[in-house]
């Protein structure tokens, strides 16, 4: 083909940017990315699905760079290198995933060599790791909060709970001081003003609401439908009890009066973010803001009434094995992100 | 073919140096201060003391803390407010904060039962600057862009840059020529490029060729820019110095060259795949260096057949030069690492099959993404700064004295 030169000038090349092309093209280093390999990653949820997930996070998040190649519901599932991937081929051939995986067991298999990438929650007691491995984080984007059902109508006993909650002793022994403590839907690093919602504990207060409230009323059960927040759900129950609540906290059923819940947030636009929030804790569509101060007031809407009650922003925190290069695999938001990593070959 | 181009980077330095700065933020630190003081004075009321506690929650320094605070006083002040701890009107707590995009300057203020909550905000400005690395080695900072560089050349009268979408050249200022100026030919890969794309340069007075993953061009830079492209597998020419040369079949969907590899001499060989190659003068006799993709430097004969395993950890980029320095050519090398950590390039002399440091490494504000010979005794690096995310191309030269 005979290509016809386009003149510009020297300095719109300069300032203006190719963005598509740093978007498309990952920068190589010194030592060049190595072509080859299947990376082994473990995770704690199982599908039981027919056929791999569109939408959500994690294994959605690999295509169009990786397809499913296997998928073998709900423990395992092979993503292969699409060759026509955009921005080029991934480095690695394959993904190979072990689904409804144990955290203990994941741990086990990244010291072991036997994983290369598995999921390490703040709320699992620290173990000693192998100091080879690395560790890579998002953001806090796992909001953990209490969220009560319909049949709790009175308000005192939802702000009662709300005040009883020692977040500070949760964060700072069940959770290590990881993430941080939250009063509000937005985390602090998403808003700017998380900290305008309360946080503290006032179990005096919330004795004096809940004296006005009929002792039957005064008696909760507490779903908490993942096992590894269990041990947080014993504190509140605790906390709960010394403001006057009987709170006896059980895996989750129908028959639950409140729930202890993760949700992720999913959008780097705060409002969005806000929006995406409230339909997933089935609150009422805030108005979209255009400003810091119309999303506080959108917030704080949804918090009036204390249908929820945020507790803590958690990071999602991954162990890496070191022969992983490229990374790291997770963005900010905790999205998977695979296509420029690579594994070291081995050496000959 | 250096020397033609030495007056260049001062030149591109003094044209990157007068650019304008990017757009500024519509408001400031003073401004939201004046706005929340404003609304403060008006909430308390005329003349009513206010008492104000101030605390920055943001990475923003003191000085800038400093500097709201002034304004907010000021601004209070103006609007018939008053400072005051002693019986005040109303209290307020006043928060330098931060989002992702933009700095918050929240007040809750409290008068009685009575409380508001504003926020003002302005957008976060402000590149991380460019910063000078210390130069162990001759190098010299030749253009920069935003978009990735594969290599740049020096054919006659200007410097050619090879990016994936196109390869532009640019014409010195002169006589006739009142400012840099700039021409451009795009590329239409017949595939998607590789994740790591790679594409090298040649260029000889004012004729080039340009190799890339299963394409080849050829064109020439006057009367004005002309380029011919065509799909094709043949050999990369890979030059170490200006005195010897490797053809080597690039691997079109990868990020190395295939191990087919043509000699001077006309000896044809099938290696194993590697990522680049440079030859060396070892007692007189020449030997090419190739880094393997398993990580290793091993070392050929002029006939291509293996020597030995280099010791040395180097990374994957390797450039000959034709530099007379400890008795013999040395070689660039860069380090070994990954992508996130900084990198530089060292000059080495091979020496009973084992690699001496000639040279102190020259340090590189980011990753070298591309490491050329570029004839004589110079080299040309592409490098990914870090700091400002700029790719950047050096001459990188050995002086021997």
């Amino acid at each position: 083909m005979r290509l016809t030169p386009l003149p510009s000038r020297v300095r719109k090349w300069h300032r203006h940017s190719c963005l598509c092309c740093l978007l498309v093209l990952g920068a190589s280093a010194a030592t060049r990315p190595h072509y080859g390999g299947t990376l082994r990653v473990e995770i704690r949820e199982s599908f039981e699905v027919p056929d791999p997930p569109q939408t959500g996070p994690h294994l959605a998040q690999l295509p169009p760079a990786f397809a499913p190649a296997q998928w073998d519901a709900p423990r395992h599932a092979i993503y292969s290198a699409d060759d026509k991937a955009p921005g080029g081929r991934p480095f690695l051939d394959a993904i190979e995933i072990q689904m409804d995986r144990r955290l203990a067991d994941q741990s086990i298999d990244l010291d072991l060599g036997k994983a290369d990438l598995v999921e390490i929650d703040a709320t699992e007691p620290r173990r000693n790791p192998q100091a080879r491995n690395r560790i890579w984080s998002s953001s806090p984007v796992r909001l953990l909060l209490l969220v009560f059902g319909a049949r709790i109508e009175d308000p005192r006993i939802r702000e009662a709970l709300a005040l009883a909650v020692d977040r500070t002793a949760i964060h700072n022994v069940l959770l290590q001081r990881q993430g941080e403590i939250s009063g509000g839907l937005l985390p602090q690093w998403l808003s700017g003003y998380a900290f305008l919602f309360p946080v503290a504990q006032d179990a005096a207060r919330a004795r004096t609401l809940l004296a006005a409230v009929p002792p039957a009323a005064r008696t909760l059960s507490l779903g908490v439908p993942d096992p590894a927040l269990r041990r947080i759900a014993d504190r509140i129950a605790l906390n709960a009890r010394d403001a006057g609540l009987a709170l006896s906290a059980a895996p989750l059923n129908s028959i639950a009066d409140l729930r202890l819940i993760e949700v992720r947030i999913e959008s780097p636009d705060p409002s969005r973010a806000l929006a995406q929030l409230a339909a997933a804790l089935a609150l009422p569509e805030p108005p979209r803001a255009d400003s810091p101060e119309a999303l506080y007031a959108a917030e704080r809407a949804l918090l009036e009434g204390f249908r929820v009650v945020p507790l803590f922003h958690l990071p999602g925190v991954y162990g890496v094995n070191p022969r992983i290069n490229g990374g790291p695999g997770i963005t900010p938001l905790g999205e998977w992100r695979f296509e420029n990593l690579w594994l070291e070959p081995p050496r000959p | 073919m250096i020397a033609a181009v030495k007056g260049w980077p001062a030149a591109l330095s003094a044209l990157l140096f007068f650019l304008p700065p990017g757009a500024t933020a519509a408001e400031d630190s003073n401004g939201a201060a004046r706005e929340l003081a404003r609304k403060t004075a008006k909430f308390a009321g005329p003349g009513d003391a206010v008492m104000v506690i101030w605390r920055n929650v943001s990475s923003l320094g003191s000085s800038e803390f400093a500097q709201a605070r002034a304004a907010f006083e000021a601004a209070l002040k103006e609007g018939g407010g008053r400072l005051g701890d002693a019986a005040p009107a109303a209290e307020a707590h006043l928060t330098l904060s931060e989002n992702r995009s933009q700095y918050l300057l929240v007040e809750e203020v409290r008068k009685g039962e009575e409380r508001q909550v504003w926020i003002a905000s302005w957008n976060r400005t402000g590149a991380p600057s460019l910063t000078a690395p210390a130069i162990t080695l001759a190098k010299k900072l030749v253009w920069e862009q935003e978009e990735p560089m594969l290599d740049v050349a020096f054919p006659a009268g200007g410097i050619l840059v090879l990016s994936p979408s196109k390869l532009t050249f640019l014409r010195g200022a002169g006589a006739g020529y009142p400012e840099w100026v700039g021409q451009s030919a795009p590329f239409s890969p017949v595939r998607p490029w590789p994740r790591d794309l790679r594409g090298h340069l040649r260029a000889t007075g004012a004729t080039f060729q340009a190799f890339l993953p299963g394409m080849v061009c050829s064109g020439a830079v006057d009367p004005s820019l002309s380029m011919d492209c065509r799909a094709s597998e043949e050999p990369w020419v890979l030059e170490s110095g200006s005195r010897t040369l490797l053809l080597a079949a690039f691997a079109a969907a990868r990020n190395y060259f295939d191990g087919r590899v043509t000699a001077q001499s006309g000896v044809r060989r099938t290696l194993a795949p590697f990522y680049s190659a440079a030859s060396v003068e070892e007692q007189g006799r020449t030997l090419w260096l190739l880094a393997m993709v398993d990580g290793r430097t091993q070392i050929f004969d002029a006939a291509l057949q293996p020597v030995a395993t280099l010791g040395a950890a180097w990374g994957s980029d390797i450039a000959g030069t034709d530099a007379r320095c400890g008795g013999g050519a040395p070689v660039l090398a860069t380090q070994p690492g990954d992508a996130s950590a900084p990198d530089a390039v060292q000059a080495f002399s091979i020496v009973d099959r084992a690699a001496t440091p000639l040279t102190a490494p020259a340090e590189l504000p980011g990753p070298v993404v591309a490491l050329w010979s570029s004839g004589g005794s110079a080299a040309v690096a592409i490098v990914r700064n870090s700091g400002t995310g700029k790719y950047e191309a050096y001459t990188i030269t050995i002086s021997c004295s």
